[in-house]
């Protein structure tokens, strides 16, 4: 009873002590340990890994690999473009994109860039290969067809990327 | 050791003096002021300052009286209170500052900037063992908002405190518990027991969900806090209907109920994280004990206990249930100091002001370094349009 008594305190003490490390290295210690683990956020929401980028002169497109949602989740298919830097971008974009690099080109995008970054973004997709499906003045309805400008780390310089999501057909 | 326990006073115990509780209070002042930023190099705007001296001086009292009064629940309940009023303030006015709105944007999500609260971290777990990937629109390794930063605070919480989390930690649960403290008494007394069952059963379900669906499914679908913080932008019928459903759960669980029976009944009764927390009472090295010698089954305990964690046949096995919180509101209400705090492998009721106040420096530390920092934030926010 007595040395239950004793591991009691010990583990009582500890404890506090836990409590004053919190602040200067447990919790930085954990959210390293954590951090350090191979995980990755759903790439529904990332958009998945940029496997090249195409030069279109004073902007790039870079491609993503092909997003395929999980068995029950509520996405369908899809493929990420990102249109960056935007202020390189001309008022009115319409580009002809080869997305599997078989140097054929798979769709045609169509959008405005409106100087204002707030404002609301519409996208026109034609299908030039039968893999990738056609949107019409889409806006941000779904994760897998959208058309969003996004400020983040992506952009070179800091600088912001118009994302265009665009849904697969089923092979 | 039995006998000190058998001379422990039936009645409450007098009031410390006011120099030996001043004593014993002055940790957590400096601490506070460590906590709050007041060492060599930090920086401050006026507000900012003023926001760290009150929340300082506020801590600080509420210790104060906690060591004066041997009372703990009243105290860390003005403290909690608190930390639900001011949360939603400071974040809400922080979300708007940046985006201009409380609904998230779909931008937002795929730039990975959804801040990332405790609640969806049992919903994570099975997706990231199976698959590796975090089923949450936010950044990972973020240093300011990423889901390692707030999982690694509440390991390190979780490991001082144990399900004590959702009484010192939670910025959620003092809504409802400010709202349960309004009414002088309980218009609904009778409570089935069964339902405190419900929260393991939303915990199940809600990781089930998740790990099918690929989404925090608790957060997509069953908030009620998101009424108070961010929700799903209403881009269509279906974002819509978590709204709604967001705001009615909002006002049933976290207003109406608590007002009607004085529990915090979001806690009890739903509450998927809450239920998971309690798990962690297992590994905790503080409980509540109850002195059977001593308890002459009045049920005192069991009315106070704002999370329906004492039953009949808990107190007569002399200890509480697993979802205990560790509150204090039991200790508080019994009138022969039945139950007590208490370390486990000691004996019960030898010493238990030296158990309570090794958790209670533990927690308060905590508190103030968590939640004490999120009452400076939404007090700066307040004098903000004051000053």
């Amino acid at each position: 009873m007595k040395l239950r008594a004793i591991l009691g305190y010990t583990a009582a003490a500890l404890t506090l002590l836990a409590a004053l490390l919190t602040p200067f290295l447990l919790y930085g210690l954990f959210s390293k340990g954590v951090a350090a683990l191979p995980l990755n956020v759903d790439e529904v929401y990332s958009g998945g890994p940029k496997v090249r980028t195409i030069p279109m002169g004073a902007y790039s497109i870079d491609v993503h690999q092909p997003v395929y949602p999980h068995l029950l989740q509520s996405e369908k298919p899809f493929v990420q473009l990102d249109w960056q830097p935007v202020s390189a971008l001309p008022p009115h974009v319409s580009d002809v994109v080869d997305i599997n690099g078989d140097g054929q080109p798979d769709i045609r995008v169509s959008f405005d860039v409106p100087s204002d970054p707030k404002a609301p973004l519409r996208v026109n997709v034609d299908s030039l290969n039968p893999r990738y499906q056609a949107m019409q003045n889409a806006g941000k309805e779904r994760f897998s067809r959208l058309i969003v400008r996004v400020d983040h780390e992506k952009g070179k310089a800091g600088e912001d990327v118009i994302v265009v999501r665009v849904p697969l057909t089923k092979p | 050791m039995a006998t000190e326990a058998r001379t422990l006073p039936l009645a409450r115990p007098a009031p410390r003096g006011i120099l030996w509780s001043l004593f014993l209070t002055l940790p957590i002042f400096i601490w506070s002021l460590l906590m709050m930023g007041f060492h060599p190099g930090a920086k401050f705007d006026l507000v900012s300052i003023i926001a760290a001296i009150l929340t300082t001086l506020f801590m600080t009292a509420l210790f104060f009286m906690m060591m004066r009064t041997h009372s703990t629940y009243r105290w860390r309940r003005i403290f909690f209170v608190s930390l639900g009023v001011l949360f939603p303030i400071g974040f809400i006015h922080d979300l708007v500052v940046a985006r201009g709105t409380m609904g998230i944007p779909i931008e937002e999500m795929i730039a990975g900037r959804t801040p990332f609260c405790f609640m969806p971290i049992p919903m994570l777990i099975l997706p990231a063992a199976f698959t590796r990937t975090l089923i949450f629109p936010g950044s990972f390794a973020s240093a300011t908002h990423g889901i390692a930063v707030m999982v690694g605070l509440w390991l390190a919480l979780t490991l001082v405190m144990g399900k004590g989390w959702c009484s010192y930690a939670c910025f959620f649960g003092g809504i409802e518990e400010g709202v349960a403290a309004i009414p002088p008494r309980a218009r609904i007394r009778k409570l089935d027991p069964r339902l405190r069952f419900v929260p393991w059963a939303v915990l199940l379900a809600m990781v089930l969900l998740s790990l099918a669906l690929f989404e925090p499914a608790y957060c997509m679908w069953l908030c009620p806090f998101k009424a108070v913080t961010e929700y799903v932008a209403a881009r269509n019928l279906l974002g819509m209907v978590q709204n709604v459903i967001f705001i009615l759960l909002f006002a049933g669980l976290v207003i109406v109920l608590p007002f009607l029976t004085k529990k915090r009944t979001q806690c009890s009764w739903f509450c998927p994280f809450g239920a998971f927390q309690s798990i962690f009472n297992k590994i905790s090295i503080f409980e509540m004990k109850i002195d059977q010698s001593r308890c002459h089954p009045c049920l005192l305990c069991q009315n106070a206990c704002p999370n329906l964690s004492l039953s009949k046949e808990s107190i007569a096995r002399g200890e509480t249930l697993l979802s205990c919180m560790k509150c204090g509101a039991c200790v508080d209400a019994c009138p022969r100091q039945a139950i007590v705090w208490h370390i486990k492998g000691t004996q019960i009721a030898w010493k238990p002001e030296r158990a309570r106040l090794m958790f209670i420096y533990g927690a308060w530390a905590l508190a103030i370094m968590f939640g004490g920092t999120i009452i400076a934030n939404g007090l700066a926010t307040i004098l903000h349009f004051v000053v």
